[in-house]
């Protein structure tokens, strides 16, 4: 994601994805939003919401406190024989961690899973210099083999078949595979087996960072998260500094919100603490210990009180699951690492509306993601205060809406504030529809009503009930009869106005017809 | 004393729905409520608002203050998302220090969405209507999660006579409507909307019943599409029904 | 943009500063109170053990429960089922009263030390650890490395066996990682390793071991 200099055109990516796709991907959340409520289950609803609570007041409080934190964290781990960087951005981050990897001489590096590290594009600024980095997680093995980006935060290979699979690994390990995910598995534990123990590298996020111990914690089931984290003489961490948790004690509501919601587990199969580096410690693990603490946009996001809660999210991936949009599109859509509900909040700010405008509206605002999400983050009202800067503007990000529509939402508004002309508009359509009408139906309408008829037919403009309601009383129907007078005036002058409009524009040529955007 | 009520008839209603809101008349006067219906009224500016015209939205906002601020009695809608969008965003829209402000604080407490206004206010479930038919319910979105209202149209249904309630699966997943999200990205409403189809027909009801003039609209569309035997109706319908249908 | 780190570190911190509104760096916050979890009242310790070893089975361990006379029979079984030539042993006073070593030795298995580098740890068929804490609610057993208890010894060979004593079992997590707030490096284990990346189809046994063995040994 290092580079996303052109916008994001969700419409243009959504109508790309092949039918297969959104069949595995729904065939992923149903199956993971099943597990999650299981293991929910094992709470009770009422234990669930108060740990959902505990988990917003918790990170809430972190990130309203998120200097004291970060200087904590600093502190302690540099107290354990860690080195700790920051890097205000992907470019900065990249070129630390690349300095680090040229003063140990490094030539192959392993990595975990870490949506961090996407969304700076540390794998091809290491490949780039010539540094063989390998991604370690199977689903990410395999992502990485086919050159594709992954389709979930949680199963990023969701999308591909085990036949797929047996022929990638066919075509790009030369190993004749069969469609079977235990003897794949089989074959990716062996091939990595080999780079873990040879690695100078281990190169890793992190799913929090502890202020209290310096520890940094790791959520795995694979174990590919502890052997990146143990083999290699060298550890990178590259954390984004909304990961910050104030002491071990308040991690046990997070741990517990974590797993069930990420995979339906009580507690995932490997949960490592990792304080420094092993040097003094002794247990075999790496000699030195570098932490690359991220803002890349972290700290405008935090500007911003209506949409600060964004940080909150510990990536759990539920909000995906539960969002009927990311449901049938997948995650290649949304165009960058984070998709679903919370990349539509989470994109746009760290990118900016320029570029991530788009994804605010690719939502119903259904609010499933809301009930949910494990620390209750208000996404569709996030979302809202996201189309206000993508539309009109506010103290963060300047509007991206083509004058066209902004001039057509003025006039809209302007139409519905004034109840003559809002009546009058409502009988007009009433007439203006007739040669469209079939039945009680409009079939098919012009631009750019077409976007809703060629969908599904639109029921035929009907407004009748004022003047049913105006004619059940003799005072009622005199007053409509004044009323019908002045309505006829308008549409007169509308009508003289419109004549008068299009004898102007037809005497001067062309004329742009801009698509709605966004 | 009799309750009253001031019809807040929403741009969608009055446009594509008068027969639901003939219905809604005619069922609050059977149940001994005054309506009235308070001239002047156009949209509560909610389509505005969502589709990130926050500025804009506040004229007819203003419009629909000038106009229901003078009444009194309940304001109750045939639409869930438009009372919502009058009770939490009107008072943050107008907030301590505009002149509006005293307006939006005080109708909030009065406007409802009307099987919110039958469940919480009048406590009833039994309307005395007669809709002897099978029926299955789609869970609106805003209905459900924004306003909470999860039992009560079951509860209003259940008291109907004749009515026999079939499960819809998947029936709190959404429509695909969305408001501007159906015109915005209608490759991906249209693929929701087909998933909804899908399960109504699968359901083997006559007919599907809908709380939200939006889903409505969406919904009844679809099954015209595909030319399917199953109707569409507002839960207004069914609760003002007499069994003539 | 200077490449001093200082620089970054100073921007960074200012601009969180700057954005919640803040002047200087504040002392220490207070953790709210609704992040401290209520207690569990655990079991009597008979009944924590066979949860236990029923939640540890449930995930696709080997679980059960022991006394210190059975530990030579049921290590016999384990090297013969799992076909063990080679195992790095934790060195813990646990293991050493039961005299796991000297029980392996004479099984005929190759001991490779605990020091001993990552790429002969790597021949190993099976680690024995011990387990400081285990936490039945979630089958979880936990960790402590440290000189002599290489991490690597639950992690790089096929099979992994926990010795558990009793005395170990804690009533819940937020008891757990209290013990835990002045120990650097220690993982929890839950089970053996496992994926569901391929097509969700669950897979035991992926870069961790894929034989989780966790014996309760009591005396």
């Amino acid at each position: 994601m290092s580079e996303i200099p052109s916008p994001i055109d969700f419409r243009a990516n959504s109508r790309g994805v092949p039918p297969h796709i959104a069949t595995s991907v729904k065939k992923a959340t149903h199956h993971l939003l099943g597990t999650r409520a299981t293991v929910v289950g094992y709470l009770g609803d009422e234990q669930w919401q108060l740990l959902r609570q505990a988990g917003h007041e918790l990170r809430l409080h972190t990130i309203n406190h998120l200097d004291a934190y970060l200087a904590q964290l600093e502190e302690r781990v540099t107290a354990a024989g860690g080195h700790v960087h920051w890097a205000r951005d992907g470019a900065e981050a990249n070129r630390i961690v690349l300095e680090i990897a040229r003063e140990h001489g490094v030539r192959r590096a392993v990595k975990v899973k870490s949506m961090a590290t996407e969304e700076i594009g540390l794998n091809h600024a290491l490949i780039d210099a010539g540094i063989e980095t390998l991604e370690t997680d199977l689903g990410e093995f395999i992502v990485q083999l086919a050159g594709a980006a992954p389709s979930h935060i949680i199963a990023p290979a969701v999308h591909m078949s085990k036949e797929g699979i047996a022929e990638l690994f066919r075509t790009k390990l030369g190993v004749d595979a069969p469609a079977e995910p235990k003897r794949l598995t089989a074959i990716a534990r062996a091939r990595l087996r080999d780079a873990f123990v040879a690695a100078d590298m281990g190169i890793s996020g992190a799913n929090f960072l502890i202020a209290e111990t310096g520890t940094l914690v790791l959520v795995t089931n694979e174990g590919n998260g502890r052997m990146c984290t143990t083999l290699p003489p060298l550890h990178v961490a590259v954390v984004g500094i909304d990961k910050v948790v104030p002491d071990l004690a308040s991690l046990h509501v997070l741990l517990k919100l974590l797993p069930r919601s990420a995979t339906g587990q009580k507690l995932t199969c490997y949960t490592s603490f990792i304080t420094g580096p092993s040097a003094q410690c002794g247990d075999g693990g790496p000699q030195e210990f570098h932490l690359v603490l991220l803002d890349n946009g972290r700290t405008r996001v935090l500007r911003d009180p209506q949409a600060r809660e964004t940080l909150l999210c510990i990536r759990c991936g539920a909000c995906l699951n539960s969002c009927p949009v990311y449901n049938h599109v997948g995650g290649h859509a949304y165009g960058n690492p984070y998709s679903g509900p919370i990349g539509a909040i989470l994109a746009p700010q760290l990118l900016g509306v320029q570029i991530a405008g788009n994804l605010p509206f690719a939502s119903s605002l259904c609010g499933a993601c809301a009930e949910i999400c494990p620390v209750k983050i208000p996404i569709p009202e996030i979302l809202i205060h996201l189309r206000r800067r993508a539309m009109e503007g506010d103290r963060i990000e300047g509007p991206v809406a083509s004058p066209v529509v902004a001039a057509g939402a003025a006039a809209g508004a302007f139409a519905l504030s004034q109840p003559l002309l809002y009546e009058a508009g409502s009988q007009a359509l009433r007439v203006v529809q007739a040669p469209l009408r079939r039945g009680t139906w409009l079939q098919s309408l012009p631009p750019p009503a077409d976007r809703w008829t060629t969908v599904r037919p639109m029921p035929a403009f009907d407004a009748s009930f004022r003047q049913w309601w105006r004619t059940r009383t003799v005072e009622g129907r005199k007053q409509t009869r004044a009323r019908r007078i002045r309505i006829a005036a308008l549409l007169g002058g509308a009508a003289v106005t419109a004549v008068a409009a299009l004898v102007t524009l037809r005497s001067r040529k062309g004329s742009n017809s801009h698509d709605i955007q966004p | 004393m009799t309750v009253k009520v001031q019809l807040f008839i929403t741009c969608l209603g009055e446009n594509f729905f008068s027969p639901v809101l003939k219905d809604l008349v005619g069922l609050l006067e059977r149940l001994g409520v005054q309506c009235e219906m308070p001239e002047g009224q156009t949209c509560c500016g909610q389509p505005f608002y969502n589709s990130g015209f926050q500025a804009q939205a506040t004229g007819p906002a203003r419009q629909w203050l000038k106009v229901f601020g003078p009444t009194d009695g309940y304001i109750v809608a045939p639409s869930g998302s438009c009372a919502e969008f009058v009770r939490h965003r009107y008072p943050e829209m107008f907030p301590p220090g505009t002149p509006e402000h005293a307006v939006a604080r005080e109708i909030s407490e009065r406007t409802f969405e009307f099987t919110e206004f039958l469940t919480r206010v009048l406590k009833l479930t039994d309307v005395g209507a007669c809709f002897p038919h099978k029926v299955t319910y789609h869970a609106s979105c805003h209905l459900l999660r924004g306003m909470g209202l999860r039992d009560e149209p079951k509860q209003l249904l259940a008291a109907v006579k004749g009515l026999e309630l079939v499960p819809l699966s998947e029936e709190e997943t959404c429509c695909g409507f969305g408001g501007i999200f159906s015109v915005v990205y209608p490759e991906v409403s249209a693929a929701m909307l087909a998933d909804k189809v899908r399960n109504i027909q699968a359901s083997g009801a006559e007919y599907v019943v809908v709380g939200e003039p939006g889903c409505l609209m969406n919904i009844a569309g679809g099954l015209q599409k595909i030319g399917s035997a199953v109707a569409a109706v507002h839960m207004i319908e069914v609760l003002a029904a007499r069994g003539d249908r | 943009m200077t490449s001093s780190p200082d620089a970054a570190r100073e921007a960074i911190l200012a601009d969180v500063r700057a954005a919640l509104g803040r002047r200087s760096g504040e002392t220490a916050p207070c953790v709210p109170d609704a992040a401290r979890a209520p207690a569990r009242t655990p079991g009597c310790t008979d009944a924590e053990i066979d949860l236990l070893v029923a939640e540890i089975a449930r995930l696709g361990g080997q679980a059960q429960r022991m006394s210190a006379g059975e530990l030579p029979r049921g290590l016999a079984g384990l090297v013969q089922r799992e076909e063990i030539r080679k195992a790095v042993l934790w060195e813990t006073p646990a293991l050493r009263s039961w005299d796991v070593a000297g029980i392996m030795t004479g099984l005929g298995i190759e001991i490779v030390p605990a020091h001993a580098s990552k790429e002969a740890l790597a021949e190993c068929d099976l680690g024995i650890t011990g387990a400081d804490l285990a936490l039945p609610e979630t089958g979880t057993l936990v960790l402590r490395t440290g000189p002599a208890r290489p991490r690597a010894a639950s992690l790089l060979p096929r099979v992994h066996l926990a010795l558990v004593q009793p005395n170990a079992l804690r009533a819940d997590l937020a008891t757990v990682l209290e013990e835990l707030k002045e120990d650097r490096h220690f993982v929890f284990v839950t089970g053996p390793s496992r994926t569901a990346d391929i097509e969700l189809v669950v897979t035991v046994g992926v870069h961790g071991p894929q034989v989780l063995a966790a014996w309760v040994v009591e005396g």
